[in-house]
């Protein structure tokens, strides 16, 4: 997947825990955790509104597009 | 073209609101409910046959030993019969043929049993339950091939002109249900990928 989640940056400049976080959101740690680690496959645009008030930003300061050799054949399936 | 208002033309029709719509009284959760009737008799045919698969595995292990002096068996269709001599590899085949045959309706209750427990766990669309089912259409397919290669045998060494053997007309419905079966068993895999994106959907 070529989207990055730039979570542990943001998290570490507002000084937030992600247990912290994910209480201000209403999201699990394991869902906040799968976010982080790029495991993800879609994020809702609730969730997305959610941490851009907790964490003050804007959608583009969480979300990175870098592709690689190997994401145009990425398929659905994992 | 303007159709005329029915109050114009004389005619009140009937107000379809909440109160005068009765939905069916057929309850599909919770006690007395489709899925609990549907589980009622998952288990008591579970028991039935477990049962039934117990003593013919002991009737079948008792066939190795008991005496066959002078014993015959009647081979029969309903209409005609014929007597054939008992002898110990008939009895073992009978009765091992019968145990295969109810033991393999057991596996199929089993699998479905554990399948309906995911059911009621609001989580059916698991990568088990795709096994499963392919397991399910399997055994099916087995039992189904063993019946028709077995009463053919029947019919063709043991009670040839009394027995007919199945033709292949009469594969038709049991092919179908297993095809259904691998079928359904596609879309648990479907349905499973598509629960694990939604798990995965923060």
């Amino acid at each position: 997947m070529a989207i990055r989640v730039q979570l542990d940056r943001i998290l570490a400049e507002r000084r937030m825990s992600l247990t912290e976080l994910a209480d201000r959101v209403g999201v699990t740690v394991a869902n906040l955790s799968i976010l982080k680690t790029g495991k993800a496959r879609a994020v809702r645009f609730s969730t997305l509104d959610a941490l851009c008030r907790e964490l003050d930003c804007q959608p583009g300061d969480l979300l990175a597009h870098e592709p690689g050799p190997g994401d145009a054949f990425d398929t659905a399936e994992d | 073209m303007h159709l005329p208002k029915l109050a114009s033309i004389g005619i009140r029709a009937p107000r379809l609101t909440g109160g005068n719509l009765r939905t069916p009284n057929l309850r599909t959760l919770g006690p007395g409910s489709v899925s609990s009737l549907l589980k009622i008799a998952l288990d008591v045919a579970y028991i039935l046959l477990a049962l039934i698969t117990g003593v013919l595995l002991l009737l079948w292990v008792a066939s190795v030993f008991i005496p066959l002096d002078n014993l015959n068996v009647t081979v029969t269709d309903g209409d005609n019969g014929r007597q054939i001599p008992l002898t110990r590899p008939l009895l073992l085949f009978g009765v091992g043929a019968m145990t295969a045959y109810f033991g393999g309706f057991l596996m199929i209750l089993r699998g479905l049993r554990k399948i309906f427990r995911t059911l009621t766990l609001g989580d059916p669309f698991q990568p088990d339950n795709v096994r499963r089912l392919r397991q399910i259409g399997l055994i099916l397919a087995v039992v189904t091939g063993g019946v028709w290669v077995a009463q053919g045998l029947v019919a063709a060494r043991l009670a040839p002109g009394v027995m007919e053997p199945q033709g292949v007309s009469d594969l038709l419905t049991p092919v179908f249900s297993i095809l259904v079966v691998f079928v359904l068993a596609e879309v648990f895999r479907e349905g499973a990928r598509l629960r694990r994106e939604s798990e995965l959907t923060i």
